[in-house]
């Protein structure tokens, strides 16, 4: 599973694409045999249940816990992937609050259930040509019948009909479940979501992974012959997280909230704080890179052309900007920044200027006054 | 950064017991922990609800002796998130949507947030009838899905011009706190989430008709448009302000961290200089107003000589003086991440390598700390 993984995380960087800094960057670290090897220890434990070691208090365990396990060992037997060069139709951005979304709607399941349940829900969002982007999710109700999941259809509808009065230009584009590997159960749920849209596609977000990497996978189904019978089969889909000015701000303020909030800092340090912990993210991503090229130097690991080619062109992009139109540009930029502040300068002295001399004034009353008079006679 | 996390996760199992444990025992506590055997955890508990709990706290009303009963919100990540993303599509339209939570002592949690299908203009937003039926169907269908709790709120967005309660907004608490109660108004500002890189947010609660409040000082200063400062300065005393905090459950934090990993991008990418120049333009307009406003009244002043008029026109030309160093402050930020961009790729390359290095052992640092 690890090593396929990999192998698809290089594939994707063959492709073309139109953000290159971002797509190497991102995906290096899997492609680094390296790193693979941090990669490998958060794998153990997923693989774990089907090993030989489950806890005795496993095997009665009923409900969520069960059929999660169920539905890992019955994935392990049966593939429900296609062959691994298929590659998907379509190409699909992410926005962090459907991830945020699934993992409430998980937690707030497991909390008063008091153990772990597998959650479903429907996601929506906008299509353009081949680009899909999902933008949000809200829950399904569904019944389980013979350890089968199905989908309460009127219960859809009825979400169906609410959010299309608030957002009226999302459509329904698949479906969300949580868990590890994708399975027949998954299918069953999907040729049902089928129903409703003639190509949904499908989110899987494993709230136990040990990765650090972000758990979520987006698979569609395609129709495939397989032992003479037409079979739906699953295709993985690489996405991209897709943002926008205030939902980054959103994120940056959950996500770091905890540990700015007691001791007091300095306005400019914590405008920076952002742009050093991406700065930081960078480095190491760089530093990443470096290591590689080294290691290859040094013949530790095997020569791979592609990557080479790739780390080739990225350093051959800098100085990303240095045209005579972008400085002309970044100076006009400056000097409308310095002249705000300029302006902001006077204002605060005149203010300053003005205080002095009510006080002045004040200190001196009758001084004041006589001189106001005069003003008012002559 | 990755390496770090996971050898944290794997320090922290083999910590539980100093002695050495046979193959199968670590197995066992590998698949323990891949899946969390402990119930909930205790991060997670506030996502649990009791409805007898919440029953009886609504029987017991603590709210309606002391006007000033609640004291403190806890927003969840989730629900921040919906809120502010709401509130940025609606553009300069105000928007508004209503949140499900519960009330813990003095303390009002708020779990979910969603959307009414109404839109507003300046200061006037209102549910309609309609809204009514939404919000009766979707918190009904909610509750299938195991969102237990009730509505606990409304929030509407102020775009531009501050989180602060209007006149109509005042009429609209205090009508709903008289009968939904426990009941509490958040007013979001999207265009100044983006130009301050923070979260602009307010919570409030309206005071009771008649009650005079204790004095308690200024509040928070903030920057409010010359044409809405009237109607602020009628209500700012009808109602208060609660503190605001935040909580995210254990996956969250977890998916928040991983999310970072790919999210860094962003924040290099993005330029706030550019995606506020049209707020920025307005704010220095209306500072202009403000500081010919305040010119006139310090020429009267000076001609009549009267005391509280001096105190007065002392009061707004410091009112100017901060808000323009806020605006200032702001596009200076802004091009602070310019200029480190610039740096950072635009530079020759002995210049780009050296600052590598300077990162690279800053991070070394960094890590060496952690």
């Amino acid at each position: 599973m690890l090593s396929m993984e990999v192998d698809e995380e290089i594939g994707s960087e063959a492709t073309p694409s139109s953000s290159s800094t971002q797509a190497v960057a991102s995906t290096t670290p899997a492609a680094v045999p390296e790193s693979s090897c941090h990669a490998s220890t958060p794998a153990m434990p997923i693989a774990a249940p089907t090993s030989p070691h489950p806890p005795p208090t496993q095997s009665s365990a009923p409900g969520g816990a069960g059929e999660t396990s169920e539905t890992l060992s019955s994935g392990g037997g049966e593939s429900v992937m296609a062959a691994a060069g298929t590659v998907g139709s379509i190409s699909t951005s992410l926005h962090p609050l459907v991830i945020l979304n699934i993992s409430e709607h998980w937690t707030r399941q497991r909390a008063q259930e008091g153990k772990p349940v597998q959650v479903l829900g429907a996601l929506i969002g906008k299509q353009t040509g081949r680009h899909v982007e999902i933008m949000n999710s809200f829950e399904l109700s569904f019944d389980e019948l013979d350890g089968h999941i199905i989908i309460n259809r009127e219960y859809y509808t009825l979400k169906e009909e609410q959010y299309k009065q608030v957002f009226s230009d999302m459509d329904l584009l698949g479906w969300y479940t949580t868990g590890d590997t994708p399975g027949p159960p998954d299918l069953l749920v999907h040729k049902q979501i089928c129903d409703l849209l003639e190509s949904p596609i499908f989110l899987k977000l494993n709230p136990m992974a040990r990765h650090t990497d972000l758990p979520v996978t987006i698979f569609e189904s395609v129709l495939d012959l397989v032992k003479g019978s037409a079979t739906m089969l699953l295709v993985e889909l690489q996405y991209t997280l897709a943002t926008e000015e205030a939902e980054r701000i959103g994120v940056d303020h959950v996500a770091r909230m905890s540990s700015h909030d007691t001791q007091e800092s300095s306005l400019v340090a914590e405008n920076l704080q952002a742009q050093y912990s991406a700065i930081k993210m960078l480095a190491s991503r760089v530093r990443l890179i470096a290591e590689y090229v080294r290691a290859s130097q040094r013949s530790e690991v095997e020569f791979n052309h592609e990557i080479l080619r790739q780390i080739n062109a990225l350093a051959h992009r800098l100085p990303v900007l240095s045209n005579d139109k972008f400085h002309g540009e970044f100076y006009n930029q400056c000097n409308d920044v310095a002249l705000m502040s300029y302006l902001g300068t006077i204002t605060k002295c005149c203010n300053t200027m003005n205080r002095f001399i009510n006080r002045f004034n004040l200190l001196h009353e009758r001084l004041a006054m006589g001189r106001r008079m005069r003003g008012l006679f002559f | 950064m990755a390496s770090s996390s996971t050898g944290e996760c794997s320090t922290g199992g083999g910590a539980g017991s100093n002695t050495p444990m046979s193959q199968s025992q670590i197995g066992q506590r590998m698949w323990e922990m891949a899946n969390n055997m402990e119930s909930v955890n205790s991060a997670d508990e506030i996502y649990q609800y009791d409805s007898k709990q919440q029953q009886d706290i609504l029987q017991a009303k603590p709210w309606e002796k002391d006007p000033h009963f609640f004291r403190q919100i806890k927003i969840s990540a989730l629900a921040l998130l919906k809120m502010v993303m709401h509130a940025r599509s609606g553009g300069t339209l105000e928007v508004m949507g209503l949140m499900l939570g519960k009330v813990d002592g003095p303390t009002m949690i708020v779990m979910d947030s969603f959307a009414l299908p109404v839109e507003g203009t300046e200061t006037r937003v209102n549910a309609q009838a309609q809204a009514y039926e939404y919000m009766t169907a979707y918190v009904e269908a909610a509750k299938q899905v195991g969102r237990q709790e009730n509505v606990i709120g409304w929030y509407h967005s102020h775009p531009g011009y501050g989180c602060w309660l209007s006149g109509i907004d005042v009429s609209t608490q205090m009508l709903n706190q008289n009968y939904q109660e426990p009941f509490v108004a958040i007013v979001i500002d999207p265009i100044r989430t983006i130009s301050s890189g923070k979260v602009n947010i307010g919570a409030f609660r309206t005071y009771p008709k008649g009650y005079k409040p204790p004095d308690e000082g200024p509040s928070e200063y903030q920057t409010i448009p010359l044409n809405k400062i009237e109607d602020f300065g009628v209500h700012c005393k009808q109602y208060y302000s609660l503190d605001i905090s935040y909580f995210k459950s254990s996956l969250d934090k977890k998916l928040l961290d991983s999310l970072w990993n790919k999210y860094w991008v962003n924040t290099l990418s993005s330029s706030s200089l550019i995606t506020n120049a049209e707020y920025m333009t307005r704010q220095i307009l209306d500072l202009s107003d403000k500081l010919e406003n305040s010119e006139n009244a310090l020429g009267r002043a000076g001609l009549f000589g009267l005391d509280p008029q001096e105190k007065k026109t002392e009061d707004k030309l410091s009112r100017v003086t901060r808000d323009s160093s806020k605006t200032t402050m702001e596009a200076l930020h802004g091009l602070m991440a310019q200029v480190v961009k610039d740096r950072l790729f635009n530079q020759i390359p002995q210049a780009q390598q050296s600052q590598g290095q300077d990162h690279s052992q800053s991070t070394s640092q960094a890590q060496a700390q952690a």
